[in-house]
């Protein structure tokens, strides 16, 4: 590594960035202009849509009680003492069936007699059509629980829904936001509560009802409303306090307490909330877009403009070359990043102030306090590693791209991914925890989310090693995925033809291989992904809920039906069509005995382990799954299905089936440039990705690495299979034991059991191995994966000696094919 | 300086299925001599010299370069090698001086030689008065001027040029040719690629024939003509090429027979 070569290759870069105008105004002038002109933008659109006054109906106004103190409608408003803003006053507006007073005068904003007399009578006709409509729900309800009344329902039902219909479509035509039905008598009666000394009307003994008709779907309504209620509960509450004067008794009566709120909360700690919130987003999304551009330019871009070969045939080596723009993108992404954060929470902070310091209302914030100096520091320690995970990221992309536009097309999607995960970080129920601080992106975010919203209290700060380790790690992957994509000849020298569809087609069933390539496979797994994701729904209905009777069973016959219909039938199908030879793309080969052996050997042996392992992970690290995904779970290996279905469904049909695709097709595929290592982690990855449930995941990811081996060094699935039906199989086995232990006794020589309160408060059993049986499992399986492992090297001479002579004979008969 | 044995290329394409660029091609160039590749567009030239500048890898055969091996020490041949073709461009955003200064340090010429390096350079090629004229501002011909000082700023053994001419006027294209004669009376060890076939008899100490990936034909222009009876390289070109067309016809009718037998 010649790293003047790469400090030569940066500079240049950063030079020229700093040449290109679009550069230069997505960097430093966007980032300075964008927030304070959002702001001026906000400001100006809040004056643009005011909320607008809305259309209050009261009907029986004239049953409304006319003495002050009582009065709800004043005019065409409602009297302001019923508010806790005058100005809210001003936003409902009242239309009334009062006769109007003979010469009163109309503002020019008011109703025409015409229009009000028009909306009256539409009004009156809803309240008809409400009260016909609750008519008909009391006659249903009374004919419920009744024998041979079917007809009757029908005709009920089908009146109701004309009413409802007609309801709706009566209100929407109206611009009437909200409808108040004041019943006959009302004044009178609330007056006669009120009023002192005539006690000879006792109070009535009837309540009346006050009806409010409104559009729940309605936002205009829906706001509308919610201030009349608010206006009604004070009218309702200030009749209740006055009537109890009257017969003088305490208010406390009908207020048993009143409600007082104290804050605690200091300036600094709202700050922190807005900051906490803010920045980790801002920083996420900033992050990429800085690295978006640069990267563009200077890895497509390059390519574009004819220089990567120049650039390409200097000394530097593609290492160097990749580390240069890597480092100038990254600082390209860090500046923007930064000057965004400095620019959003200087403009921030002087709206706040400009807003408390004024007069009117004063906002929930007061002035914003800058973050502090540790909180400052954190944000630039996070930034780095997320600068150089999408530097390298967004470097790789690029690289692939022939030119700009096709670098914007491949990054737009990482662009969508970061801001999905940015809005999850967001949520208030997105915590740190272990499981998260590992994620990349998420980590960081929630990390420094934390950090500012809490001011880095110690169980905080803990989180902070195992971030910055992944962190580092997922940036150095990405890196040397960049520097892998940059030594790539078809990378680099792909040439720019125009897409033809069939001819591509034509090139896909033409020149097949013997195994599919990379993408074939990448190409597999997006398939059964997309087929598991959109069976899901059919598989739901088809098993019912876990409470149903028969679920186990069904449960049980939708496994199969997935393995096969949904995992194994993509991967054969591609298999037979796409490549030359299925055979050897589904290692379909016979392996030798030892393989045989050591499969379910290894497998068996791994089971306590990995046991052991999950549940010293569960709880802490991974959380408990849903409910309802527990509550499967246990149906399935509640012991009400014949074992041989079970052991069928769950080790049998997976063994085989998901073999197939994950160790079969796509292990072909990803190892088709023989990278072995990379093509098991690959072909785990995405095995343990199918399982959803991130312990899950994790799980298969680690059996994935163990299969992938074998199948790598046996050349040959049917130990694969073996390993997965006796991983598969041993564990509902060892389920079994445990939950029927005083009947079967087998385990014993290797569980101790202890008794736990499970969630649901039952007493359940909890068995763990004992430490002898751990010991000796990890010594069996240690000692047949180092045999795996070493083996690795003697099949690799081999075949290394017989390089020479086998591949190049394929490709030349390859060739005199296509010459011809 | 240079020697290819056995050189061969092969890559997957969406149209063609399968394609051989380069079949077993072998030749050996000398110092102080310019040695032409004369072929028709897509012959397997170019593969060829992006195998010798160690940008492609080559799936079979070897090549040294300089004492360097393609395979086994690319960054050594690059350092000594001097590489030219329509594909390495130079920088729109950078200055012609900036551009060479760039390329010298990357080529490790000492910092205290570079500028007088870069200075003999320009003088030669009379370039000082696009010195600071940004590469998008450039002319062709400028451009060109800026590519070649580029290619000998580090003073290389081995110069390849991959059709240098294409796309220039002739008044340029003349000079280029020139600075090349000169850079062989300078002792380079020089490979010359083009489909122009008056540039291989005006240039070319030895001239290697190829098309659809093989080496045809291999010599100076005298031995050419004696070995295949034609005075006229044209028609000797020409004649080649057809022969090997009708071979290759014939070969792939017999094929399927040779295959069911």
């Amino acid at each position: 590594m010649n790293w003047r070569n790469v400090w030569l290759i940066t500079s240049r870069e950063i030079r020229d960035q700093l040449r290109d105008r679009r550069t230069l105004f997505m960097v430093l002038v966007l980032p300075l202009m964008l927030y304070p002109a959002l702001t001026i933008g906000m400001l100006q659109m809040q004056w643009l849509f005011n909320e607008q006054p809305r259309t209050v109906v009261v009907l029986g106004a004239q049953n409304l009680p006319e003495k002050p103190s009582l009065q709800l409608v004043d005019g065409n408003a409602f009297v302001p003492g019923w508010f806790d803003s005058p100005e809210h006053v001003k936003k409902l507006k009242v239309v009334t069936d009062a006769p109007s007073q003979p010469g009163e005068e109309w503002d020019e904003d008011d109703l025409s007699p015409e229009r009000r007399a028009r909306i009256l009578s539409a009004c009156r006709s809803i309240q008809e059509s409400t009260e016909k409509r609750e008519k008909i729900e009391s006659e249903i309800e009374k004919l419920a629980g009744k024998k041979d009344v079917a007809a009757e329902a029908a005709r009920l039902e089908a009146e109701l829904t004309a009413v409802n219909e007609e309801l709706a479509r009566d209100f929407a035509a109206l611009d009437v936001q909200v409808m108040i039905v004041i019943p006959d008598g009302f004044a009178g009666q609330v007056e006669s509560l009120v009023e002192s000394g005539t006690d000879d009307a006792p109070p009535a003994e009837r309540v009346l009802e006050v009806r409010t008709v409104r559009n729940v779907a309605d936002k205009k309504s829906h706001v509308a409303y919610s201030r009349v209620k608010d206006a009604l509960a004070k009218w309702k509450q200030h009749i209740t306090f006055a009537r109890l004067e009257q017969a003088d008794l305490p208010k406390s009566l009908v207020e048993p307490f009143k409600q007082l709120e104290t804050d605690v909360s200091r300036s600094e700690e709202r700050a922190a909330q807005v900051w906490g919130l803010l920045f980790p987003a801002i920083l996420v999304i900033m992050c990429v877009t800085g690295a978006f551009h640069p990267a563009v330019d200077v890895a497509a871009g390059e390519k574009e403009r004819g220089t990567m070969e120049t650039l390409l045939i200097c000394p530097a080596s593609r290492t160097e070359i990749v580390l240069g723009k890597f480092n100038a993108v990254g600082l390209f992404s860090l500046t923007t990043a930064m000057l965004n954060l400095v620019s959003m929470g200087v403009t921030a902070a002087y709206v706040a102030s400009v807003r408390s310091s004024g007069e009117g209302v004063p906002t929930s914030l007061g002035a914003l306090t800058p973050p502090s100096l540790t909180a400052v520091v954190w944000v630039v320690v996070l930034s780095l590693p997320l600068a150089a995970l999408f530097s390298a990221l967004c470097l790789a992309l690029a690289t692939f791209a022939r030119s700009s536009k096709e670098g914007q097309y491949y990054l737009t999607p990482l662009l969508m991914v970061t801001l999905g995960l940015t809005v999850f970080c967001m949520s208030p129920i997105a915590e740190i925890d272990p499981l998260t601080s590992v994620l990349p992106v998420v980590g960081p975010s929630l990390l420094l989310k934390e950090l500012l919203t809490t001011g880095g209290t110690l169980n905080v700060l803990v989180y902070a090693v195992p971030v910055l380790v992944t962190s580092v790690g997922y940036s150095a992957l990405a890196l040397w995925w960049a520097i892998d994509q940059f030594k790539r000849e078809d990378v680099l020298f792909r040439e720019a033809e125009r897409f033809d569809f069939r001819l591509w087609m034509q090139h896909l069933l033409r020149d097949k291989e013997p195994v599919p390539s990379f993408a074939e496979a990448g190409f597999c797994f997006v398939i059964v992904m997309l087929l598991y994701f959109a069976s899901s729904k059919p598989f739901q209905v088809f098993t019912g809920a876990a409470s149903d009777p028969g679920f186990e069973l069904r449960a049980m016959q939708a496994l199969m039906i997935q393995q096969l219909v949904v995992i194994a039938t993509p991967a054969l199908l591609m298999a037979v069509m796409l490549t030359s030879d299925p055979v050897k793309t589904l290692r379909l080969r016979w392996p030798k005995w030892q393989y045989l052996v050591a499969a379910p050997v290894l497998a068996v042996c791994l089971r306590p382990v990995v046991l052991t392992l999950m549940s010293s992970l569960s709880g802490w690290f991974f959380k408990a799954p849903p409910d309802r995904f527990a509550e499967q779970l246990e149906a399935m290996t509640s012991g009400n299905v014949e074992l041989w279905i079970v052991l069928l469904a769950i080790a049998v049909a997976p063994g085989i089936c998901e073999e197939i695709t994950f160790r079969g097709f796509i292990l072909s595929g990803f190892n088709h440039s023989h990278r072995p290592a990379l093509a098991i982690v690959l072909s785990s990855l995405v095995f343990g990705l199918i399982h959803v449930v991130p312990a899950q995941v994790f799980h298969a990811f680690l059996l994935g690495l163990v299969i992938g081996t074998l199948a790598i060094r046996s050349r040959s699935l049917w130990p694969c299979i073996l390993f997965h039906v006796a991983s598969n199989g041993s564990q509902v086995l060892y389920g079994q034991a445990v939950e029927k232990s005083i009947d079967s006794r087998w385990l014993d020589p290797f569980v101790t059991y202890t008794e736990v309160v499970a969630t649901n408060g039952e007493l359940t059993r909890a068995a763990e191995f004992t430490w002898t049986t751990l010991v000796i499992a990890t010594a069996i399986s240690a000692a047949i994966l180092y045999w795996l492992v070493m083996r690795r090297f003697h099949t690799e001479q081999a075949s290394r000696s017989l390089e020479p002579t086998t591949p190049p004979g394929d490709v030349k008969s390859l060739d005199a094919a296509s010459v011809g | 300086m240079i020697h290819v044995e056995g050189l061969t290329k092969r890559f997957a394409d969406l149209r063609r299925g399968f394609v051989t660029a380069l079949d077993d091609v072998s030749f050996d160039v000398h110092a102080g001599e310019i040695f032409g590749l004369l072929g028709p567009n897509g012959a397997g030239k170019t593969t060829c010299l992006r195998i010798l500048s160690t940008v492609l890898q080559p799936s079979a055969g070897q090549a040294v370069v300089a004492g360097h091996d393609v395979t086994e020490d690319p960054a050594a041949v690059r350092a000594h090698i001097g590489f030219m073709s329509g594909n390495t461009g130079i920088y729109d955003r950078m200055t012609a001086f900036e551009m060479v200064e760039y390329f010298g340090r990357l080529y490790g010429v000492p910092e205290d030689d570079l500028h007088d390096r870069i200075d003999r350079v320009f003088e030669t090629l009379q370039m000082n008065d696009i010195r600071d004229l940004l590469g998008s501002k450039m002319s062709t011909g400028m451009k060109q001027k800026v590519s070649i000082a580029r290619t000998i700023v580090h003073d290389p053994p081995v110069l390849v040029f991959d059709e240098p001419t294409s796309g220039l006027d002739v008044l340029v294209a003349r000079s280029l040719l020139q600075a090349i004669a000169e850079l062989r009376e300078e002792g380079k060890c020089i490979i010359f690629s083009t489909h122009i076939m008056r540039e291989v008899e005006k240039l070319c100490d030895r001239i290697a024939i190829v098309h659809r990936g093989r080496l045809l034909a291999c010599g100076n222009v005298r031995e050419l003509e004696e070995q295949h009876g034609e005075p006229d390289m044209e028609e000797l070109f020409f004649d080649l090429v057809t022969k090997h067309d009708e071979s290759l016809a014939a070969r792939s009718e017999t094929a399927p027979v040779e295959a069911a037998s």
